[in-house]
Order: C-alpha cells, then sequence, then structure tokens
C-alpha cells in the first residue's frame, strides 16, 4: 500500500513538474496593412474596414501606421470625411490579406477615377543591408527611373500604378534622383539616407508638374522579447515552495518510515 | 507517501505561473480583442478602434513620469534594443526607460517605458504598478509640454506569453504602455515569471 501511494507520487510529481505552457502566438494568422492617400486632388477621406473606421480625416500623402487585421478577406470602404452616415463611400472593394504578410493599400489617380491599388510589403532587410523600392502613383507621370544622379538607375522603367521590387542597398547617403527614361531630371532626392536594417518604399505621389517623394519605412523597430525588469529583492521566490515543499515531504517519509519501522516491530 | 505529501503542498504552495494570463484591472468598456463594438466611446488596446479625431496630440520627447496614485515620480531616459534583440533598461532601480526607437508618447501607436519592480536589494521605480486601477492618471512631462494618460487595463502575463507586438507595435490611437515584472521570482532563471502591462490612452496635453 505505501508503495502503491509513493508510486502515485512520484507519477504525480512528474506531471506536475512539466505542467502545460500553452503557446499564445496570436499573430500568427495576422496580416499587417497600412492606407496611403495617393489622390492628388481626392479631398480629405475616413477609410472604414469591414464597417469599423481605422482612420478619420486622412489627407493626401498621410500614411496610416501598420493596423493587424485577420487573414482572409475584408471590406474596405473610403468615404469623402464625416459622410458615412450621409453617403455612398467614393470607394469600396474587397481584399483579401495573407497571414504573415504586409500590405499597403494606396488610393491613387484622380478623384474622378479613383482607384486601390494594394502592394505587398517585405519588412526586413538583409544582414548588414537596407532594402528600397519605389513606387510611382503620379496619374499622368511618365515611366520613370531612379538611380543616382549621374550613375546607373537602381530602378528602370516603373510605371503608374506600380511599385518595383525592393533592391537591397548599402547603408549611406545617396544623392537620388527620379528621371524620366530619357535622363531628366523629375525630383531630386539628393542626400537621401539610408540606414541599415531598415525597408524603404518611395512613393512617387502628386502631379506630373509638381511631383514629390514620400519616403515610408516598412520596418518596424520592435523587441523580440519582454525586458527583465526585477532581480528578487522585493519578490517572493519560486523556488522557495518548491523548498518548503520538500522539507514537508522529507518530514513525512521520515515520519512514514519511523511509523513503518514501529509496527513491523510490534 | 512522502512523495505524495511534497506534491500535495508543492502544490499548495506554488502560484501557478502557467495557469495564463491575469487581468488586474480592467475599465468596463475596454476590451482585449480586435472585434469592436460600433458606436463605444472608449478606444481599445488593438489596432483597429473607432478613433475620435480630436485635438491632434503631438508626440513629445519624454523626460519625467508622474503617477499620483501610486506616489511615482521618476526620470525617464532613453532606451534602445540590446544585442540580442531584446529591449535595453535602465540599469538602477529609480529611473523609467523609453523605448526609443518605439513611438513617442502622444503619437499614433504604442509609446512603451519599463521600470525595475525590484532591486537586489528592496522595492525599485515600479514596484507598484500592480495596485494601478483602470480610470488612473499617468503624467508624462515632455519638453514642451504634459501628456495626460489613463488606465485601460492591468494585465499580467507568463513571461514568454506577453504579446509583444499588441505592446509595442502600432496602433491607431496614442498609447501608452507601462512595463515591469510580476509574479514569482525565479532564481535560477534569474527572472520573474510574470511580465506586468498597464495598458493606458491619451486623454490630455497641456503645454508646459
Amino acid at each position: 500500500m505505501a508503495k502503491l501511494f509513493s508510486m502515485l507520487g512520484v507519477v504525480a510529481l512528474v506531471l506536475g513538474m512539466f505542467a502545460p505552457v500553452a503557446l499564445a502566438d496570436n499573430h500568427v494568422d495576422m496580416a499587417k496593412v497600412r492606407v496611403l492617400h495617393a489622390s492628388p486632388d481626392a479631398p480629405a477621406v475616413d477609410v472604414y474596414v469591414n464597417d469599423e473606421a481605422v482612420v478619420e480625416g486622412a489627407a493626401f500623402k498621410d500614411a496610416t501606421d501598420y493596423l493587424e487585421l485577420p487573414a482572409g478577406d475584408h471590406t474596405v470602404d473610403i468615404y469623402a470625411e464625416g459622410t458615412m452616415e450621409e453617403e455612398d463611400p467614393v470607394l469600396s472593394t474587397d481584399v483579401s490579406v495573407e497571414g504573415g504578410q504586409a500590405y499597403t493599400v494606396a488610393a491613387v489617380n484622380t478623384v474622378d477615377s479613383l482607384q486601390l491599388e494594394a502592394f505587398e510589403d517585405t519588412m526586413e532587410a538583409e544582414e548588414g543591408m537596407a532594402k528600397l523600392r519605389v513606387g510611382h502613383l503620379i496619374p499622368d507621370g511618365p515611366a520613370v527611373d531612379v538611380g543616382e544622379i549621374e550613375g546607373d538607375a537602381i530602378f528602370s522603367g516603373a510605371e503608374f500604378p506600380s511599385a518595383t521590387d525592393y533592391e537591397d542597398v548599402e547603408a549611406g547617403t545617396y544623392d537620388l534622383e527620379v528621371r524620366t527614361q530619357e535622363g531628366d531630371q523629375l525630383i531630386d532626392l539628393s542626400g537621401t539616407e539610408v540606414e541599415e536594417g531598415n525597408v524603404y518604399s518611395a512613393f512617387a505621389v502628386g502631379t506630373a508638374d509638381s511631383p514629390e517623394i514620400l519616403l515610408l519605412q516598412d520596418n518596424q523597430e520592435m523587441p523580440s522579447e519582454m525586458p527583465a525588469t526585477g532581480f528578487g529583492g522585493a519578490s517572493e521566490s519560486a523556488t522557495n515552495a518548491v523548498l518548503y515543499a520538500s522539507i514537508l515531504g522529507a518530514i513525512a517519509m521520515g515520519a512514514g518510515f519511523i511509523l513503518f519501522r514501529k509496527r513491523q516491530e510490534a | 507517501m512522502g512523495l505524495l505529501v511534497f506534491f500535495i503542498s508543492f502544490q499548495f504552495m506554488h502560484e501557478e505561473p502557467s495557469e495564463g494570463t491575469r487581468v488586474l484591472s480592467t475599465s468596463e468598456s475596454s476590451q482585449t480583442k480586435a472585434e469592436d463594438e460600433p458606436g463605444q466611446d472608449t478606444i481599445e488596446t488593438t489596432s483597429i478602434s473607432q478613433t475620435e479625431r480630436k485635438p491632434p496630440y503631438n508626440g513629445i520627447t519624454p523626460s519625467k513620469i508622474e503617477i499620483p496614485s501610486i506616489q511615482v515620480s521618476a526620470p525617464i531616459t532613453k532606451e534602445g534594443l540590446t544585442e540580442n534583440g531584446g529591449m535595453e533598461v535602465p540599469d538602477n532601480d529609480k529611473d523609467v526607460g523609453w523605448f526609443e526607437p518605439g513611438t513617442k508618447p502622444g503619437d499614433k501607436g504604442n509609446a512603451v517605458l519599463a521600470g525595475h519592480v525590484d532591486s537586489y536589494k528592496g522595492p525599485a521605480v515600479f514596484f507598484d504598478l500592480d495596485q494601478l486601477k483602470a480610470g488612473d492618471e499617468i503624467l508624462i512631462h515632455g519638453e514642451d509640454s504634459t501628456l495626460t494618460f489613463e488606465v485601460k487595463e492591468v494585465v499580467a502575463y507568463p513571461t514568454d506569453e506577453a504579446p509583444i507586438n499588441q505592446i509595442f507595435g502600432s496602433s491607431d490611437a496614442p498609447s501608452l504602455n507601462l512595463i515591469t515584472c510580476t509574479g514569482l521570482y525565479d532564481r535560477e532563471a534569474e527572472t520573474h515569471q510574470e511580465r506586468l502591462v498597464v495598458y493606458t490612452e491619451v486623454v490630455d496635453q497641456k503645454d508646459a
């Protein structure tokens, strides 16, 4: 009988030590989406996703931070600012997003031809490098090259409405320019700082007459784990519990042993 | 038999940390999930929220934190990432660290402040953080203005289960999250078993 109890005790103890730790990774099937207002003549807008407002009063050139959406299909409605109650959305579309992927959804073109373009974003650069891509969101603009002034094109022939693939770029300061394919400068980007580990999307927005670059960062700086902010000087220890329990256990074992022997002798 | 006694007493004495997340305080209408109720006045802790666009708030570089309800008044230092990719923290028990690569208090997103709960010898600056209740106020002073944040929720997570993205990631309203250690201290691992997160949202900004 005593043996049975102690066996049970061992089993229970072993099970107790390997208490299950639920892995709560709620973000494996979430997508990240940011919204960009890139229509040069459209008014400020309110953006709704699945009938919930995600940004209000976004004007031309405003970009939201990345929002998290569950993977799957979502309805995006864009209303002229403040008109959700009274009027139909200016633009309405369904988007399909995959878990673990980031997107930029841009409202592009003039207000009469307003459309949504979705781009897939990368959020990590290669070790020791940066990533850069260019988006052409100027409705009446010609195809463009982007490269260093007096240097070769890094990106060639980008057309509206599209974004190039990312190029790996070494960290540094570059005198870049956006130019026609014939070489005429459209936007002077001298002194562009590219930092290691960052991912950049340079969206050309505006009109052919007044183009400009909106430089967005696609990566987010976040620690990989929670910081350790305590040293136990004013906290109860987990291992104290083990200590007290073992002492009690030892006493019980000792008592049991003595009793057992006494019974035997009796 | 001795082992059985050991096991039973161990269970009684030992706070099971892996029971999961403990919510210490929450305001009535705040939620922790992404689903919202439309028409709610409060701002949720995740990134999709009903934004009430109000006086647009200006982000500030924080220099001092005050929490009247638990008598905290401390300088704020800038902290970055460690070599291992974790968050740096102050090396003393008086300063509160602000995660500088992240968001400024007052800007859209989650600004994060971390402070020690205790040192080797005794309580540290955030020792009483777990006493905070929904509705308590936090004052963040910058060079030109002071922001007031209101506590929405206080949650303790087993260390490995703290939702990093939710705490440090993007959010649509200007939020401030305070973090420290809590729960039992594991002397072998040399760290606490839980992390405490106080979720707060901005309510006011005044010029200095």
